[in-house]
């Protein structure tokens, strides 16, 4: 229950040392209680909640598009292998390519502002679960699946009773890579090339020379992002109710 | 009148010449040559054999999953084509869906026939009492023991109530108090359903209990050896000098082939083939 605090504790405490003996000035290494009580001010003066809000809702709208599609094509890719010579090759070249790779392409394209912020995050989100739903569905035993065609299932009981319980497991990774790599890219281009949200936060505070609210923003990130894969897991779970439980 | 419409539903099979080779490392390995047997229509027939001669290999092509081989199988006359709602299977392996409740699994069965929820909930629950799973409908395959989940596949293709049903060794993982129940549950399900039924099944006294025919087979290739039939009366009796004079029928013509296929002698039986040739050839 509190193995996984040290860790997190401990770099607390050692932060706290290094900047108690200044080992490092305070204007590189502010304490940690500096960086609360900016974390506080950001919170009462709305910065951080307005940079969040924004920044969670491009990571959704980008996620809910990314998804759509990868879920689609993922489980036409999964059902016909046809299909999957023709773009499953193309789609895992693609997929090496760090979805930030992209971004000086797109801001020649789409140039700077929303537009970019969406297809940056729908593309992170949209490869690697295209290419786990395709896996997942062809993974599934294929005992299961003479099962269905001896049933002679129906398309829908073929898609909810099979092939999405099925693959879930595999899908469910592929949402989790997914939604980091979104996240990640989201902060980058928020820094890079916005003037709204966590990253841009960053940026802004990093100008300033206020190191204090970096850090207030890494930790934010973190925490979001730590908050959205265990969210995942946690649905994925129930989703999985029907498992053995291992010990 | 009603017994004459239930004449009708009754199929049956022809197993004309059927040979299959599997690929192996790229070379054709053979494992069923020249079956031919005749099913009428609602007769129980047993497929006995050892582990390997390709029984289950049989049932997949009766079935339609497996569509590469040569010969002909005629259901009533017509050739099969795929899967259809008149024949079910229950698989060597319980097969069911891990993350469905044993009525949800159940209830697959009925999902191409147009039953409406009502009906599904009412027929799905008849067939877990049938199969004695009361009180297992929620739970989730991975808590029933083998034997259960195996009679809940049973369930799963009695449901849609097919005309023809095929037997991959069902009541192989049932203790022998369940295996006895379910054995004239079968009995009962096909009297009363007039299906005809293909079992395969390693047990003598298990297909001398419920088949009228019981097919022999023989391993490396697959082939007939030879066909007893059973014409006693049901339901028969376990114990009688009869049962036990059935049983030893069987055993001789399993045991001549094993002795002569372990003596290296001869690769077929002429005399068994042409026995079979005469009958239904
Ligand atoms: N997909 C396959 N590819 C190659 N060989 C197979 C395949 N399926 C089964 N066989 C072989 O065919 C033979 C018959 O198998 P099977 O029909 O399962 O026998 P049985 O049910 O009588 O035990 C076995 O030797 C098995 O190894
Ligand atoms: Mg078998």
């Amino acid at each position: 229950m509190l193995l996984p605090l040290i860790l997190p504790l401990s770099v607390l405490l050692l932060w706290q040392i290094a900047t108690a003996r200044e080992w490092l000035a305070p204007q590189i290494l502010p304490s940690p209680l500096t960086v609360f009580w900016t974390f506080v001010d950001l919170v009462t003066s709305g910065d951080i909640v307005e940079g969040l809000a924004i920044s969670l809702r491009r990571i959704s709208v980008g996620f809910a598009i990314g998804a759509a599609f990868g879920l689609s094509l993922g489980i036409a890719m999964g059902r016909s292998a046809k299909l999957e010579q023709y773009v499953g090759p193309s789609l895992r070249a693609i997929a090496q390519v760090p979805s930030l790779g992209w971004l000086p392409f797109l801001m020649l394209i789409f140039g700077i502002g929303e537009t970019l912020n969406y297809v940056i995050i729908a593309k992170a989100c949209f490869v690697p679960i295209t290419i786990n739903t395709a896996a997942g569905i062809r993974n599934i035993p294929v005992h299961y699946v003479e099962v269905a065609h001896v049933l002679r299932l129906r398309r829908s009981a073929m898609l909810f009773r099979l092939i999405l319980p099925g693959a879930l497991p595999t899908i469910f990774s592929g949402i989790r890579l997914a939604l980091g790599h979104a996240w990640i890219a989201m902060v980058v281009v928020e820094m890079l090339a916005d003037t709204a949200g966590v990253g841009y936060m960053m940026t802004w505070g990093r100008t300033l020379f206020q190191i204090d609210i970096v850090i207030v923003g890494m930790v934010v990130i973190g925490a979001i992002g730590f908050l959205m894969d265990g969210g995942l897991r946690w649905i994925e779970r129930r989703l999985r109710r029907w498992a053995p439980v291992h010990a | 009148m009603r017994a004459e419409a239930l004449l009708d539903t009754r199929s049956s099979l022809d197993i004309q010449a059927v040979s299959k080779s599997y690929r192996v490392d790229g070379k054709p390995r053979e494992i069923l040559r020249d079956i031919r047997f005749t099913v009428e229509p609602g007769e129980l027939v047993s497929v006995i054999g050892a582990s390997g001669c390709g029984k289950s290999t049989l049932l997949r092509l009766i079935i339609g999953l497996d569509t590469d081989y040569e010969g002909d199988i005629l259901l009533d006359g017509r050739s099969i084509d795929g899967p259809t709602a008149d024949r079910g299977i229950v698989f060597q392996e319980p097969r069911l869906f891990p993350w469905l409740s044993v009525e949800q699994n159940i209830a697959l069965g009925l999902d191409s026939s147009g039953a409406s929820p009502a009906e599904v909930k009412r027929i799905v629950t008849e067939h877990i009492e049938i199969v004695r799973l009361n009180g297992f409908a929620r739970a989730y395959p991975h808590q029933l023991s083998g034997g259960m989940a195996q009679r809940a596949a049973i369930a799963r293709a009695l449901v849609s109530r097919p005309k023809i049903l095929l037997l991959d060794e069902p009541l192989g993982a049932l203790d022998s108090q369940t295996r006895a129940y379910m054995q004239d549950e079968l009995l009962e399900i096909w009297r009363r359903e007039k299906i005809t039924i293909v079992m395969v099944t390693h047990d003598i006294e298990e297909a001398v209990y419920l088949s009228d025919k019981i097919v022999v087979m023989e391993p490396e290739p697959g082939r007939v050896c030879g066909i007893v039939s059973i014409d006693a009366p049901h339901p028969r009796r376990r114990g009688t000098s009869k049962f036990s004079a059935l049983k030893d029928r069987v055993l001789s013509v399993l045991v001549r082939t094993q002795s002569a296929a372990s003596a290296g002698l001869v690769r077929s039986h002429p005399a068994a083939q042409g026995g079979i040739a005469r009958r239904y050839g």
